[in-house]
């Protein structure tokens, strides 16, 4: 039997990008849905994702990027499906990597497949501080759970149906990418890092001057050492 | 010092006074109205009974001032992580409203659209 597989694509104002997402998505074939979160965005991203003939969620008011995912979540696992990918609106993860994440979920029964763009073939290239932000959240999760992540913040990444039950009932809205590793080794789930290819983001530039990146660091990280302490 | 007091008995009842004003306009919910209107009167004691800070400072050992001002301090601590609580519960219930909402909306439209 065929495998469903829901691919989630969280999306604020991704106007210029997302119709090609869903349409590399679509490529893939009809075993693939595209489900677009839009996150109240205020230009035309739910029309041209409607144009494309993708599923959409709009919501009401602007819940960050932890919300919109997990509502991805709580309808994919609603409608049955097996699989989850989640993928960004702004064309950095290319859908035809997909299948590189979905192999070792399917060979290895993987619960959580992360796609990393630190590999050897990778042409992507990233600010001096925001790799050593990377390289700092990946010691900590090596440290404090001993798992191997080299990109912890990518938000490339595929989830069984076990997985999608636990994120749709809980899912950290702060910091949701480093956050959710932390609740996975707590809930003695395995997870994995591929190497995937990533494009340079299609348009736009990120905000992020060195001291606020240095302020957010900290900020993830208190996250992320409370997390280890939660009860779920 | 009677001057002090009669300022203070003054405070405590223009105090009562806006509390009673708020929860007649519902502007306050119930259970936090009773936490200010026992301010109110725990104010209105203090102006009635000054030497109560007397054995305060007496048993805790802190100066008449400083006494004081540490009691309010926690209290003001107290009620401003009270309110951290209570709006990091309301942040967590509307999450998973406009959740459920943007759900329930999407169904709607496939259910018109009989998908």
């Amino acid at each position: 039997m065929k495998k469903r597989i829901a691919v989630i694509i969280p999306a604020y104002n991704e106007e210029p990008s997302i119709g090609s997402v869903i349409k590399e998505v679509g490529e893939l074939g009809d075993d693939y849905d595209a489900i677009v979160i839009n996150d109240n965005s205020t230009d035309r991203t739910s029309e041209k994702a409607a144009m494309e003939g993708a599923i959409i969620i709009n919501l009401p008011y602007n819940l960050g990027i932890g919300g919109a995912v997990q509502t991805g979540f709580k309808y994919a696992f609603m409608k049955g499906y097996d699989i989850c990918v989640q993928v960004d609106g702004d064309g950095q993860h290319p859908p035809n990597e997909i299948p590189k994440l979905l192999a070792p979920l399917f060979e290895d029964g993987i619960d959580i497949i992360i796609g990393s763009r630190f590999s050897e073939t990778t042409k992507y290239s990233i600010t001096f501080m925001r790799g050593l932000g990377i390289k700092i959240l990946s010691l900590f999760l090596k440290l404090t759970t001993g798992l191997n992540i080299k990109d912890p913040t990518s938000g490339f990444r595929a989830i069984n149906r076990r997985v999608l039950e636990l994120f749709s009932k809980h899912y950290p809205q702060d910091y949701p990418e480093p956050e959710s590793l932390v609740f996975a080794y707590k809930q003695h789930l395995t997870i994995k890092e591929v190497p995937v290819n990533m494009s340079e983001r299609m348009y736009g530039e990120s905000s992020i001057t060195p001291v606020r990146a240095a302020y957010y660091m900290v900020k993830v990280l208190i996250a992320m050492f409370i997390d280890l302490f939660k009860k779920y | 010092m009677l001057q002090m007091q009669l300022l203070i008995g003054f405070i405590s009842i223009v105090f009562f006074v806006i509390i009673f004003e708020f929860i007649r306009k519902r502007y306050l919910r119930e259970e936090y109205a009773i936490l200010w209107l026992a301010t109110s009167f725990a104010i209105a004691i203090l102006s009635l009974w000054p030497g109560l800070i007397d054995i305060v400072s007496r048993v805790t050992g802190f100066y008449y001032i400083t006494a004081v001002l540490i009691l309010i301090f926690l209290f003001v601590i107290a009620i401003l992580m009270h309110y951290s609580i209570v709006i990091s519960k309301l942040k967590d219930v509307n999450k998973e409203l406009v959740q459920k909402c943007a759900l329930l909306e999407l169904r709607i439209y496939d259910l018109e659209n009989k998908r």
